[in-house]
């Protein structure tokens, strides 16, 4: 083997080796990852016990994944690698069609078909059954419902899906918004829709619970926004903007936080700078939120169970309304609602992506 | 603690090498020994005792047995010396598979120990074996120290994966071995290829095997295309540890021998098992097959001698009656072929005797990663249209589209194509610049994969 070539193997392996170990340990490490939003794993403390059970190695080896430098460009050379070398349709189920990132999900849970539907149920039998509330519900689909068969990936069977729901939430009213939605309606980077593409949505809802339509918004504009897909797909796509819609009758509402009785307005722009910049409508996930409209008609209220779609849906259905409630199952208890509301003749709306319906287990 | 792994290439590998290069040549060892049980201890801290006492009890067994040579007591000794290791791998490995057996056969209630399967415990216990025996034999001197032994035994290059390094093979670099940077470069080509097909073709061809696992929409071509996936991770995934830990002994100054030499290129079983897992095969040979007479008996006790060495070589593998079927299909196999098969084989055309070795081995592979005889059952009436699935569904061609250039790359990879290029160009300007280039970039995109949490199985759990 000739000299240049030794030498050469051998100070490219030391280089990079050596290099990336003493820049791994001298750097100063991270404590978020805005790609990935979420907190980053610190040097784990040793203590003997943590060390005899593995928890030292297992945090460990955490530690030097999340704090390796150049995390996120290696993160992006693997998409790259994957897409472009191998021709690989998805990186951990997040595949790139017509331009949008979503995530594949291929298979009806028929258990957690069961778990949504029966915590409905519930809801339903322990609140509602014996009241005067008119009740509806409606499903959102997800982005796979316009973008997968088109691509070829693998997708739900929507149409056994939104049959299952129907026969099992037949005691509710059905409005039917999936015909007024297309892969446009959605980030491109994220899971949800956009609430400046959604106002026929809204106004189709707002019909069947007898409303009036609702179209005098101003888009005001926040910015640039990395959905989650952004971070999950390490792949360079380019940002969504993200925008909300809003007039005096929304500037003028009061949105109490029932987790710890703070009061904001509808649109929390100092979320935008967060983690999730989605959080910017109604601030993000609260179990309970309570939203005062004065300019809503007396006594008139609507209650809305819902996942975090329901966040940017909601503000375009206060109109009319003098107070909206919103509950999500998820981060409370069903049966400590009564302790903060009672239910007698309001509108109420469950309104639930097929991503949470498919994946419920988080639903209390 | 496995070789694709941030913890191993960024922080163990260099602190070792550095270690290892500033420590004075008679410390060498002793700096060796300490990182190997790290290595180990890492990964098993409570098991690393038991580790210790199998290397101790085998030092004083090889003294014990040099002094007695020739002696009932030598014998004694050895049969000692042989019991003990392989009664500790019997009851951490199997004794599980033995009390559930005899449950199900007597219907008693006997509790399962639970034992955590020391990872490894295959490989050392064979290592320490290989080491008394061979003292025992005369092949060579018993070991005076105790830390050169150890060295031997926990050697983390070939600790958890193999191969099975016989003492015979390294007992001279163990004392004395020599550094040089060809063997260094060498070493670290051998290590950062071997990286490259864990990660970047075992991985994911183990990713195509959970989404056949995972899949909610199956078929006949699917199920195919999860036994062929399969049979190539595992053959990319063995052999890449062992590339990997042929290459880190190399950078050491140790000169283990070849584990794996294209075995899907065989044109006949036979030939297929002195092409695979060559360690194993070898140790089985020499250290059963022939104490048992070997060739040189009626061929009813040769037929008799196959059939015990390859269920051992099943259940060295796992403990399960899976396993073992697993090694008797092949020991039936064998001895079809010495008996009248390999005659006829060897005029069938090239291409029928590749098929017929890739086609059995696909079969058996699928057997060796079934948990249950029902589910490898099940994967072969998926295979042969007899379970009603359809010949191809939508996820079937999804995942033919995103993993059909992985399988190009793993077809091509399986035989000495590369090689024999990389052989060819070997000593020109392109080979100057292409192998730093290529080491440099596997390892960058290995590394990209690693911190990405990538699927990165270990599958010799269960070894």
């Amino acid at each position: 083997m000739k000299k240049a070539k030794l030498i050469s193997i051998i100070l490219v392996f030391c280089i990079l080796i050596g290099g990336a170990s003493l820049w791994l340990f001298a750097k100063e490490d991270g404590e978020i990852s805005v790609w990935e939003r979420r907190k980053l794993q610190q040097f784990p403390v040793l203590k003997w016990e943590s060390v005899m059970d593995g928890k030292f190695m297992k945090e460990f080896v955490s530690y030097l994944s999340d704090q390796f430098p150049l995390r996120d460009e290696l993160r992006r050379l693997k998409a790259q690698v994957l897409f472009n070398l191998y021709q690989q349709k998805d990186n951990g189920g997040i595949y790139i069609q017509d331009g949008s990132a979503s995530k594949i999900d291929a298979v009806i849970n028929s258990g957690s078909v069961d778990h949504f539907t029966s915590r409905i149920g519930y809801l339903y039998d322990t609140y509602l059954k014996d009241t005067d509330c008119r009740v509806y519900y409606s499903i959102i689909p997800d982005k796979n419902y316009f973008l997968a068969e088109k691509g070829g990936y693998p997708h739900l069977d929507y149409d056994e899906l939104y049959r299952l729901l129907s026969e099992r939430l037949s005691y509710m009213s059905e409005i039917e918004i999936k015909h007024l939605l297309s892969a446009e309606d959605y980030y491109t980077t994220d899971t949800h829709w956009r609430q400046e593409k959604i106002t026929d949505v809204a106004n189709e809802i707002r019909k069947a619970m007898g409303l009036s339509e609702v179209t005098d918004f101003t888009e005001k504009t926040m910015g640039d926004f990395y959905g989650v897909y952004y971070g999950q797909s390490a792949l360079p796509l380019p940002p969504d903007t993200l925008t909300y819609l809003t007039n005096d009758e929304l500037e003028g509402c009061t949105v109490k936080n029932f987790e710890n009785g703070s009061e904001s307005k509808v649109y929390n722009e100092e979320k935008y700078t967060g983690l999730d910049p989605y959080d910017v409508y109604l601030s993000g996930a609260v179990s309970m939120l309570e939203i005062t409209n004065p300019m809503g008609e007396k006594g008139k209220e609507l209650v809305v169970f819902r996942d975090s779609f329901g966040s940017s849906l909601v503000p375009l259905l206060l109109s009319s309304y003098s107070k909206v409630t919103l509950v999500d199952t998820r981060y409370i208890s069903p049966d400590m609602i009564s302790q903060f509301m009672s239910f007698g003749k309001q509108d109420v709306l469950f309104i639930y992506s097929t991503l949470l319906v498919n994946s419920s287990s988080t639903l209390k | 603690m496995v070789f694709s792994s941030i913890e191993f290439l960024y922080v163990f590998l260099p602190v070792t090498l550095l270690c290892y290069l500033i420590a004075p040549r008679k410390a060498k060892n002793v700096v060796l020994l300490f990182f190997s049980l790290l290595f180990y201890w890492w990964g098993e801290p409570k098991y690393t005792i038991l580790m210790l006492f199998t290397i101790t009890f085998c030092y004083a067994a090889g003294r014990l047995i040099e002094n007695k040579k020739g002696t009932r007591a030598g014998k004694a000794m050895l049969t000692v010396s042989v019991a003990v290791p392989l009664g500790l791998l019997a009851v951490f490995k199997y004794a599980d598979f033995f009390i559930g057996t005899a449950n199900s056969l007597t219907g008693a209630d006997i509790p399962l120990l639970k034992l955590a399967l020391p990872i490894g415990i295959s490989f050392y216990t064979f290592q320490a074996l290989s080491y008394v025996v061979d003292v025992y034999r005369g092949d060579t001197p018993a070991q005076r120290s105790w830390i050169n032994l150890a060295t031997y035994v926990v050697l983390f290059p070939q600790l958890i994966a193999g191969p099975i390094v016989r003492y015979t093979t390294v007992a001279e670099d163990l004392s004395t071995r020599s550094h040089s940077m060809e063997n260094v470069a060498l070493g670290i080509r051998r290590f950062v290829y071997g990286l490259g097909k864990k990660v970047l073709i075992a991985n994911l061809l183990g990713s195509l095997c959970t989404a056949y696992r995972e899949s909610g929409d199956p078929s006949v071509l699917f199920s195919w295309m999860y036994a062929i996936s399969f049979s190539l991770q595992i053959y990319f995934d063995f052999s890449a540890y062992s590339d990997m830990a042929i290459g880190i002994g190399k950078i050491l100054g140790f000169r283990f021998l070849e584990n794996f030499n294209y075995p899907y290129i065989s044109k006949s079983i036979t030939e297929f098992w002195r092409r695979w897992h060559i360690s194993l095969g070898s140790w089985f040979r020499d250290y059963v097959y022939i104490p048992l007479g070997g060739n040189r008996v009626k061929p009813l006790r040769q037929i008799f001698n196959i059939l015990v060495v390859w269920c051992l070589t099943g259940f060295w593998h796992g403990a399960g009656w899976t396993f073992m079927s697993w090694g008797l299909y092949f020991g039936v196999l064998l001895i079809i072929e010495k008996l009248f098969l390999r005659k006829y084989l060897e005029k069938a055309p090239s291409f029928l005797q590749h098929f017929y070795v890739v086609f059995i081995v696909i079969i058996s592979f699928v057997l060796f990663n079934a948990d249950t005889f029902t589910m490898a059952f099940s994967d072969l009436k998926a295979m042969f249209g007899a379970a009603g699935l359809p010949l191809y569904s939508a996820d079937t061609l999804y995942n033919l589209r995103s993993y059909g250039v992985l399988l190009i790359m793993a077809f091509i990879g399986a035989t000495p194509l590369v090689k024999n290029i990389g052989k060819k160009i070997e000593g020109t300007k392109i080979s100057t610049v292409l192998e730093p280039v290529s080491v440099a970039v596997i390892l960058i995109i290995c590394t990209a994969y690693l911190v990405d949490g990538s699927f990165n199985p270990f599958l010799y759990f269960r070894f």
